[in-house]
């Protein structure tokens, strides 16, 4: 017995370190498996709190870049704006209208809204990246919503904090988004190829796919995170190496700029459990 | 000892707050990130196992919360602790006395070096095997342990010879 606890005691550190290597494994198996390490996350409050602070500079920085995107989509938005006033004026003009109308007692708010977050944590160098938004549960943001910057889609929420969020984005191998080529509906999934980050794959395209360099590749819509016709990217080239007997594959160009990324969006649609809770009975049914 | 302590402590903060502030946001080339935080693992005294690995774990931890890789650098970093003093066993020999700070000073220019590159070494391998298990690409995967090395061995470096504390004792 002697002989058994001189031996633990001069072996502790191998016990020590079984003990810990455990533990770390555990933490990333936890993490890959599913979001359930909340309080180990760039979430939680006092990481978030940091990440807001250094983030706030960073976007100071930045912000004559901020300024001047805003000012070419304001420019752009103007334009559409005044061209859409001038179709919808000759409508008008000959249309005859019914002024006594009385609004619609089923009419219920817009399906889709979206909150504005900005990002205090946001890493594009390794292979499975994450990116943390400032706002959490209590500004109503849950998991599973679609997160997109002005220029494209950025990715997934997949936990949240009461002010922080985590967002999954194009990025990261384990991301999976159903797009569709923009003019011929075609649709696959998009995946990430982990090396560059401005590129990604656009995978289990049927082999008949036609396609245009410079086509738009926008969101499908099916999974009711994004609305239908959100910008993902654009087609590059055919992925020579992705192709085998069945399914083609593309190579996209991304249209968000994953590594200065300022602000975002968080897009809440609130039919998606309706679908979500519809999809899952009828599933039950088949089996 | 409590002297020491704080010292670790300030070493510590300091350490993590460069790496989660400043160089989390470098990637030479997209490749490589420097992990400069390994200063504060490689400037641990020698010997006491236990109390290194826990400390040596709480680091590798306190950066995954920030870089959102829960358990990666806690691993890597625990397994690095391990070998660091039959590393420190086979390039100095054994007859060290306890509680040895590593330095330029202590160990000579030379050894320090073979000492830090093998340790930065083992803890990217470790750390990028780990990270590459949802995706591996064996050609992109040794690259970016090359270069991350290289990088993570010049800045450790850097801070060494800038760090006035160790040419003239021992002590972090």
């Amino acid at each position: 017995m002697q002989k058994l606890i001189n031996f633990i005691l001069n072996k502790r550190h191998w016990f020590v370190f079984l003990l810990l290597e455990v533990l770390s494994f555990a933490f990333i198996y936890q993490n890959n498996a599913f979001q359930h390490t909340m309080m180990l996350s760039s979430a939680s409050e006092v990481c978030g709190r940091l990440n807001y602070i250094s983030s706030s500079f960073y976007n100071f920085v930045n912000l004559k870049h901020v300024n001047m995107d805003l000012m070419r989509k304001n420019g752009e938005l103007n334009l559409r704006l005044s061209t859409l006033n001038d179709k919808l004026n000759t409508l008008l003009a000959d249309t005859v209208r019914f002024k006594a109308y009385i609004q619609d007692s089923t009419h219920t708010q817009e399906s889709i809204e979206s909150i504005l977050a900005t990002v205090v944590n946001n890493s594009v160098t390794q292979l499975t990246n994450y990116i943390t938004i400032n706002k959490g549960r209590t500004d109503g943001v849950l998991p599973d919503m679609g997160v997109v910057s002005e220029k494209g889609v950025v990715g997934i929420v997949t936990s949240v904090s009461s002010h922080f969020a985590i967002v999954l984005p194009i990025l990261n191998p384990k991301s999976k988004l159903s797009c569709k080529i923009g003019t011929s509906d075609f649709f696959g999934t998009l995946i990430w190829d982990g090396k560059n980050i401005s590129h990604a794959n656009l995978t289990e395209l049927p082999r008949h796919v036609q396609y245009t360099k410079g086509e738009p590749v926008v969101t499908s819509g099916y999974s009711a995170i994004f609305p239908a016709n959100y910008i993902v990217g654009t087609v590059e080239s055919l992925n020579k190496k992705g192709n085998d007997d069945n399914f083609y594959s593309l190579r996209i160009q991304l249209a968000t700029t994953f590594e200065s990324l300022g602000h975002v969006r968080v897009i809440i649609n609130h039919k998606q459990m309706e679908q979500k809770m519809l999809e899952k009975e009828d599933y039950k049914h088949d089996k | 000892m409590i002297n020491k302590i704080i010292h670790w402590l300030i070493y510590f903060v300091l350490f993590v707050l460069i790496q989660t502030l400043i160089l989390n946001h470098i990637h030479f080339l997209r490749i490589a990130t420097p992990f400069l935080y390994l200063y504060v693992l490689l400037k641990m005294p020698v010997g006491n196992y236990s109390t290194n690995l826990i400390l040596s774990f709480l680091l590798g931890l306190t950066i995954d919360l920030f870089m959102g890789t829960a358990g990666m650098h806690a691993a890597a970093c625990t397994l690095v602790a391990l070998l660091r003093n039959p590393i420190i066993k086979i390039l100095q020999g054994s007859d060290l006395p306890k509680d040895l700070y590593p330095s330029t000073y202590t160990f000579g220019m030379k050894s320090f070096f073979r000492y830090c590159f093998f340790i930065i070494f083992i803890h990217h391998c470790a750390l990028y095997l780990i990270e590459s298990i949802s995706f591996l690409d064996p050609l992109y995967l040794a690259l970016r342990i090359g270069v991350s090395t290289i990088l993570t061995t010049f800045f450790v470096f850097v801070v060494e010879v800038l760090n006035p504390a160790s040419y003239h004792n021992a002590e972090p």
